[in-house]
């Protein structure tokens, strides 16, 4: 990537790593930076940010059984007088 | 004796923190509620029999997702595994997903339901399943998701690409469908 302005394409190829947070704080601040001044693509990033959120709530939202969590104790436990 | 107590109380201690994230990992692997209960038991019990090759401190919930893993590909697991082709970095990203546009006043997030957003996710193909589920349900980062898949990240990246698309237009279908969002102008 060459110094000076992000553009939209460099942008929106790193998107997905931006929003995983898996870019160096640099490059990130750089895509950052296009998007608070580029609004087509600031929209594009958005909806990929709320989409992303969407599907993490809607995947985080089981717990394992409570039947299932103390029969694994129950079993984990009696490994000890095996 | 005291020594099988510390061991377990170890095991414990390493395990149950991650049996949410096991019990729904393997929800939507099976796809159905009381196997994914069986893989979570035989995950467990495998990584109690096998605790004394878990190296302490190392990554307790990837060692756990290995064994879950290589147990359902090798027990649970119906019909024939179909591997998706990827065409690696081929794709134009910048013209790919302008859905925003189509959807000026957020109708699609206001009205889309969690179980549309699973069962979504469970149609996906399992090799684009399993990355969708470990990283933007879970918050696995690509190194953590590479280890436990056995793959280069850089598949790990592809297939998540492909992943999100085929869902979000799958998902944008159905708004579509319902009359929530504009379709997309053709070209």
């Amino acid at each position: 990537m060459s110094a000076g302005h992000t553009t939209c394409r460099e942008a929106i190829a790193l998107l997905e790593d931006w929003l995983k947070e898996e870019l160096t704080p640099e490059l990130a601040g750089r895509v950052r930076a296009h998007f608070d001044r580029c609004r087509p693509c600031f929209r594009h990033a958005e909806f990929e940010r709320r989409f992303l959120a969407e599907l993490e709530a809607a995947g985080r939202g089981e717990r394992c059984p409570d039947q299932l969590r103390s029969d694994l104790l129950r079993e984990i436990r009696g490994a000890d007088r095996d | 004796m005291t020594d099988i107590r510390a061991r377990t109380g170890d095991f414990e201690a390493a395990v149950l923190p991650h049996l949410d994230l096991l019990y729904r990992v393997a929800r939507r692997y099976t796809r159905d509620t009381p196997r994914a209960e069986d893989l979570v038991q035989e995950t467990v019990l495998k990584a109690l029999a096998h605790w004394d090759s878990f190296r302490p401190g190392s990554n307790a919930r990837a060692w756990l997702l290995t064994i879950l893993r290589n147990t359902f590909v090798s027990a649970y697991r119906k019909g024939r595994h179909e591997a998706v082709a990827l065409e690696p970095e081929a794709l134009d990203r910048v013209s790919t997903r302008p859905e925003a546009a189509a959807d000026p006043s957020g109708e699609f997030f206001a009205r889309i339901t969690d179980e549309r957003i699973l069962g979504a996710v469970e149609a996906l193909p399992e090799d684009f399943r399993e990355v969708v589920v470990l990283s933007d349900i879970e918050g696995m980062s690509y190194a953590e998701i590479a280890k436990v898949l056995e793959v280069p990240i850089g598949t790990v990246k592809s297939r998540l690409f492909r992943a999100r698309q085929r869902l979000q237009a799958e998902l944008l279908e159905y708004a579509v469908s319902m009359g929530w969002v504009r379709p997309r102008a053709a070209g």
